[in-house]
């Protein structure tokens, strides 16, 4: 028995339930025969994926839904080996550049130009394309995006690309520029309302508290899929009835306690304290801008009206920092101290500009 | 003499590089005369002059004082013309009436403190106020006051003394002044100023100026540069004294003042002892040295008092006590070189010796290499050691190397003897071995060692013919005596490798049969390839001689060579050197190509040329950066030279630095106390932390995809010397509260990498049912998954294994997938707390039951198929163990490939479940034991 959010995971466009007009132009767009390259974007959990696996059903029918992981090895010039996942059904295929990290030129030429040399075999297919799908896109390093450029109008016979993507800022603009742009944006509380019913009334049982998943749905911030598996850990533990408390991710509670201690103690002692569950919270797999996010904001609801700007300015700065440095720590670090700085600076209300 | 005043036009020359970094730089470092004098004051002038030979005139002053006995105000006027000349001819304007007796004589006083101290805020000397300040100073100083006045007081001693020498025609003259006999001064103002400028210090006492004290404080300490040495009373005015410094001083650096005191025949300790002569004391002294002076009732100088010592101490020459040592010393040195001279002349009249090689052709290394073990200089123990060793050999061998003997060394058969270069170490081999009466057979790196070649080629069984064969009287090619005794040594044994495969597995193999005593030789003895070596030895590590068993003997060398070298120099190239003798003795025998005499300078000069370049360990290198005197206003070490320190490891040592930048208390905020302390604290973080973010920005262009190498200086400035000029202070040392550590930076990125693997791994197992990528899925599916799959196993115990079981399933997780959940884990979830909640009855139970059933799996991961690699152990004998170690490294690779190739293939098992499950359920923490032997993938 899966989870709830797998479990009742819409097949089809049909059975999604919201941006219906999306849905109505992706059903179209499958129909016409000529399909684009597409760009799906969106914050995470509000249905990229699910819609671009609607979307190739609608194109190509059930048999996409027959997925095979392969392992293949990809050799970089300088001869190292590289472990690719390839998620693929007869009609398309997906990876994850990213996992190679920066060698992920290398999986992008190699993979894509055999796919588009090869014609399609199934003579009962519906299209002569197959389709890859390309996830984390925005993490493509600038010399894969460059390699894909060519690619995707030169084998537009053999195959199509479906990238997706949190933001496309990251994108370079002339692959934007191939492809056709679809923002997923994030559900609305409604729309997560509506979901979360539906999942119920699946699950034979009824809401009778609206004001539940009301918050449910708040708490979630627009993640349909953080709303649903928080709904079921809620309906498992409480039965949902009467008021509830979400409980926050282990990682977000931890974060949180950092910004405690930011607050409580400005000093060096504070700052290796400080490190220590900095350096806790990446190695277990928080991406150090989650990191950063989370405890500035809960540090910016502590902290007085005026500090507010300040420590968000910094975060912002220390994040650039953050992407364009490789060691993550050091920028969060000065962020930290420097927040200490103005938190104290902030208490003594000294001016110490004079002190070089 | 107002000091004040002169003291403005002075200003900084050449702007350091310090206040580049937010050092508070603020002096010159030229040695421009700082007391450009006046004539203001014509009644005080006689004692402004007195005054300045001893504080501010230049070393080797060429001008001869002018001999005439002139009235004095002349006398003055020329001598002042002389050092206008080197500033500023410019009439100082008259600040003082004439009249101003007293105000002016106290002024002088107060000069030498005012000299060191109050040159700190350059921006705040203005002429009148300052003066108040020094007063102030002074007075408030309550604790100081004592010293202050015995300063003084050996101050006006010195003037005196000064002032009565002057009618000599040459400076050079030693000015006789012992400084208990009170000076018969000519009579002149002074006292009368200076009992009126105590009682002036009486009536301020009540109202110090603690602000003003302060923020002189907070300048950082004044000056370098500042103060002359002052001409010596005699070469070796310091020889016989021992000296400790501690603190900071004003004008000189920690290495300068060592070397000044070195220069005139000083001893320097590093730790004050009963036996210490002076501790001169700068600011902050360290509070251990502090009590050790009280402990042992030392003797405290101040920097100035030091430079006192210099001028006017001369060592008693009719103390019998040292002229006694003194004499011993140079008769023990001649001695020595008549033995020399002695075994030279003998050695030359051996014709057959004589005719092989000239004695004058000799290297000095050779011809005055120890003959005798008293000769060999240091490592005595060693030695001895090495001697009885070999002597009781051939008993040894008797009984089968069961008793260990005295030294514990008769059970083995071999010694290894270790150290740096140059300290005698093939030397003791060759001379114990010849005192023995063993036939030395040396190998070295010149030699090839393979293993054929030192199985066949030694005479391990000892049956050397040689003796018999040549009778008793006969020597070989290095003058041993050849008997039927032998010896192997193996010198440079870690040179052994490279051509010679095997090398050291069968010097070792040699050495467990051997029938006479083998003695190896290596540098470094923590080296890799020496391991084994280490272990089937007796190990002696030699250390490097200290200076003074060296200086002796070298001391008879150069008096044989007929060269004048003084003991201090040659302690200085001893050091310089790092206590190789050979070294010195080249350098030395280079030397007397060019001349018979050295001086200090030239000597250190000579040993800077030979310096031998080391590299040092990243903690040595942040102690030094982060120490209190990196960047102190008296430390000399230009921007390069810091730069420097970061590239003798730019990996590391950037790592270092972050990992220790907050652990010292900076220097820049020693002085401050309460709220503005810990502002201007957070403030210095907060910079270096941001220079620290900088550094990491650079070192992204350096090995990102751009590899701009040129930045590295740079790097090196943004990560090591920036953080390090703002936050450098004491406290981060080894023994600090906060002892300095080794960068966790480089655990913690390597823990993160092996998560996030593990992390994707579960992600690609989980990719058929869940959309998320792998960071949703650690932020949002792990905290959901974890009640189902991990809580109940913390609850229920063995009896929710089932479901748990399924659950993974569910999402084609393996057993091996349950563990890295659990270790991603924060906080309360964090795993060794869960670990602990979790039975290991539970955790055994999981594992076999997960690895008796089958499982549905996602795909197969390359190494799930691999033939479990052979292990290559066993074949043949035993192989050498350098060789071992590679092929080790070498298998897994192999087998992989193999496997990478023929997996494509088998993929189209999803949701099948399979009769033998290849998920490779490793069994884990718990049940490891008791865990089945898990079932081969069949496919395979």
């Amino acid at each position: 028995m899966s989870l709830w959010v797998d479990c009742y995971r819409p097949k089809s466009l049909d059975e999604l339930h919201y941006h219906e007009g999306l849905s109505a132009r992706l059903r179209a767009l499958a129909g016409s025969g000529d399909f684009p390259h597409m760009l799906f974007y969106g914050p995470s959990g509000a249905g990229k994926k699910t819609r671009v696996a609607c979307t190739l059903r609608e194109l190509f029918g059930k048999g996409v839904e027959k997925l095979k992981i392969d392992q293949r090895v990809f050799m970089t010039p300088s001869r190292r080996k590289l472990d690719v996942n390839i998620v693929q059904s007869n009609f398309h295929l997906e990876i994850t550049p990213s996992e190679v990290g920066n060698y992920d030129r290398v999986v992008i030429q190699e993979l894509l130009k055999e796919i588009a040399q090869t014609q399609q075999v199934d003579i009962n297919a519906r299209h002569r394309f197959k389709v890859v799908v390309i996830n984390e896109a925005d993490t493509l390093t600038r010399d894969a995006q460059a390699a894909l450029r060519r690619t995707m109008e030169k084998y537009m016979s053999n195959m199509r690309i479906i990238l997706c993507a949190n933001s496309t800022s990251k994108l370079i603009a002339p692959i934007k520029s191939r492809c056709l742009l679809v923002r997923v944006a994030a559900p609305t509380e409604q729309e997560m309302m509506k979901v979360m019913k539906h999942v119920a009334d699946r699950q034979n049982f009824r809401i009778d508290d609206d004001n539940v998943i009301q918050e449910i749905a708040q708490d979630a911030d627009g993640n349909l899929r953080k709303a649903l598996l928080v709904f079921e850990a809620l309906k498992m533990q409480t039965g949902l009835n009467g008021p509830i408390t979400i409980a926050k991710p282990d990682w977000e509670t931890y974060c949180h306690k950092v910004g405690d201690m930011i607050i409580q103690e400005q000093s060096p002692q504070r700052v290796m304290e400080v490190r220590t569950k900095l350096y806790e919270l990446l190695s277990h797999c928080i991406p150090p801008s989650v990191v950063l996010k989370t405890i500035a904001s809960h540090v910016v609801d502590k902290v007085d009206e005026s500090l507010k700007a300040d420590i968000m300015h910094w975060a912002a700065v220390y994040e650039v920092r953050m992407r364009v440095g490789n060691k993550k720590i050091f920028h969060l670090e000065a962020w930290v101290v420097k927040v200490m700085s103005l938190y104290k600076h902030f208490v003594y209300g000294i001016d110490m500009s004079s002190f070089d | 003499m107002p000091p004040a005043k002169e003291k403005v036009p002075v200003k900084p020359q050449g702007r350091d590089i310090r206040g580049f970094f937010g050092g508070s730089s603020q002096t010159t470092p030229a040695p421009t005369p700082k007391n450009a004098p006046t004539r203001s004051n014509l009644i005080e002038i006689s004692d402004s002059e007195d005054d300045k030979p001893v504080k501010s005139k230049t070393l080797p002053r060429p001008t001869p004082k002018v001999t005439a006995p002139k009235p004095k105000s002349q006398r003055v006027m020329d001598d002042d013309d002389d050092e206008e000349l080197a500033v500023k001819p410019k009439p100082a304007p008259k600040r003082k009436k004439p009249t101003a007796l007293l105000s002016s004589d106290e002024d002088e006083d107060v000069k030498p403190k005012a000299q060191s101290v109050s040159e700190r805020k350059p921006t705040t000397r203005k002429a009148p106020v300052k003066k108040r300040k020094d007063e102030e100073f002074i007075v408030s100083s309550g604790s100081e006051d004592n010293s202050e006045d015995n300063f003084e007081d050996e101050d006006e001693k010195a003037v005196k003394g000064k002032a009565k020498a002057k009618p000599a025609p040459k400076k050079t003259t030693p000015v006789v002044k012992p400084k208990t006999t009170p000076t018969k001064a000519p009579v002149k103002a002074q006292p009368a100023g200076k009992t009126k400028d105590e009682g002036d210090k009486s009536t301020n006492d009540p109202k110090p100026n603690w602000a003003a004290k302060a923020a002189k404080l907070a300048g950082g300490p004044a000056a370098p540069g500042s103060k002359q040495v002052p001409p010596s009373a005699d070469p070796n005015c310091l020889s016989g004294l021992s000296f400790v410094f501690t603190g900071e001083l004003s004008a000189f650096s920690r290495d300068e003042i060592i070397d000044i005191a070195k220069r005139y025949g000083g001893r320097v300790v590093g730790q004050p002892s009963s036996r210490t002569d002076y501790v001169i004391l700068g600011a902050d002294a360290g509070p251990s040295k502090l009590a050790a002076i009280k402990k042992n009732n030392l003797k405290t100088l101040d920097e100035d008092g030091f430079l006192e010592l210099i001028a006017t101490r001369i060592p008693d020459s009719r103390d019998p006590k040292l002229k006694k040592k003194l004499e011993k010393e140079q008769d023990a040195i001649r001695q020595a070189a008549n033995e020399l001279e002695l075994r030279e002349k003998k050695a030359s009249k051996q014709p057959a010796k004589a005719a092989a090689v000239p004695l004058t052709s000799q290297l000095w290394t050779d011809r005055y290499a120890p003959r005798t073990l008293k000769e060999v200089c240091g490592n005595k123990g060693q030695v001895e050691k090495l001697q009885l060793w070999l002597h009781d050999w051939a008993s040894s061998l008797k009984s089968g190397f069961k008793k260990p003997g005295r030294n514990g060394m008769n059970t083995s058969r071999a010694v290894l003897i270790t150290g740096p270069p140059g300290i005698g170490k093939t030397t003791s081999a060759h001379l114990c071995a010849k005192l023995e009466g063993f036939t030395p057979i040396e190998l070295n790196a010149s030699d090839a060692r393979s293993k054929k070649l030192i199985e066949n080629s030694t005479n391990v069984s000892n049956t050397s013919l040689d003796g018999w064969m040549h009778g008793s009287g006969t020597t070989n090619a290095a003058g041993v005596g050849i008997t039927d005794k032998s010896c192997l040594i193996m010198d440079e044994v870690d040179g052994m490798s490279a051509g010679d495969r095997g090398g050291v597995g069968a010097l070792i193999a040699l050495i467990k049969k051997s029938k006479i005593p083998v003695i190896c030789i290596a540098n470094d003895k923590g080296a890799q390839k020496l391991r084994p070596l280490v272990n089937n030895t007796f190990n002696l590590p030699f250390r490097r001689p200290e200076a003074n068993a060296i200086r002796s003997r070298l001391m008879s060398i150069a008096f044989k060579e007929k060269m004048k070298i003084p003991a201090n120099v040659i302690d200085q190239l001893v050091t310089g050197a790092q206590s190789d003798i050979r070294q010195v003795l080249n350098m030395l025998s280079t030397w007397k190509l060019s001349g018979d005499s050295m001086d200090f300078d030239e000597g250190k000069h000579l040993a800077k040329m030979n310096e031998k370049y080391t590299v040092m360990t990243p903690f040595d290198i942040t102690y030094k950066m982060m120490g209190p005197y990196m960047f102190s206003a008296t430390s000399r070490e230009t921007l390069n030279d810091k730069m420097e320190l970061y590239f003798h490891d730019p990996s590391f040592v950037p790592l270092f630095i972050q990992e220790n930048y907050l652990k010292t208390e900076p220097a820049k905020v020693k002085h401050d106390a309460g709220p503005e302390k810990t502002m201007k604290w957070l403030q210095l973080m907060d910079k270096a932390a941001t220079s620290l973010s900088d550094s990491d920005l650079v070192d992204s262009m350096i090995h990102g995809p751009e590899q701009h190498w040129s930045l590295m200086p740079l790097h090196a400035v943004c990560s090591t010397v920036r953080p390090a000029s703002f936050l450098y202070g004491s406290g981060g040392g080894y023994g600090g509260q906060n002892p300095m550590s080794f960068p966790v930076w480089l655990g913690q990125n390597s823990k993160q990498n092996k998560l996030n693997r593990q992390l994707m791994d579960i992600q690609a197992r989980m990719r058929l049912k869940v959309s998320s990528d792998k960071q949703e899925l650690r932020q949002s599916y792990i905290p959901a998954l974890f009640p189902y799959i991990v809580k109940p196993l913390m609850d229920e115990g063995v009896s929710a294994v089932d479901t748990v079981i399924d659950r993974m399933d569910d999402y084609f997780l393996n057993r091996d997938d349950w563990d890295t959940l659990v270790e991603l884990g924060l906080d309360e979830y964090n795993d060794s707390l869960i670990l602990k909640k979790i039975s290991t009855a539970t955790k055994t139970s999981l594992t076999r039951k997960y690895n008796s059933k089958d499982h549905p799996i996602a795909f197969h991961k390359a190494q799930d198929l691999g033939k479990v690699p052979k292990k290559i152990a066993a074949v043949g004998p035993a192989p050498d163990l350098e060789e071992a170690f590679e092929v080790d490294e070498e298998i897994p690779d192999e087998p992989e490939d193999k496997a990478d190739d023929d997996d494509i293939s088998h993929d189209s098992l999803i949701k099948k479940p399979k009769a033998k499950s290849a998920a490779s359920g490793k069994p884990a923490a718990g049940g490891k034991a008791k865990a089945k032997p898990k079932p081969k993938a069949k496919k395979a």
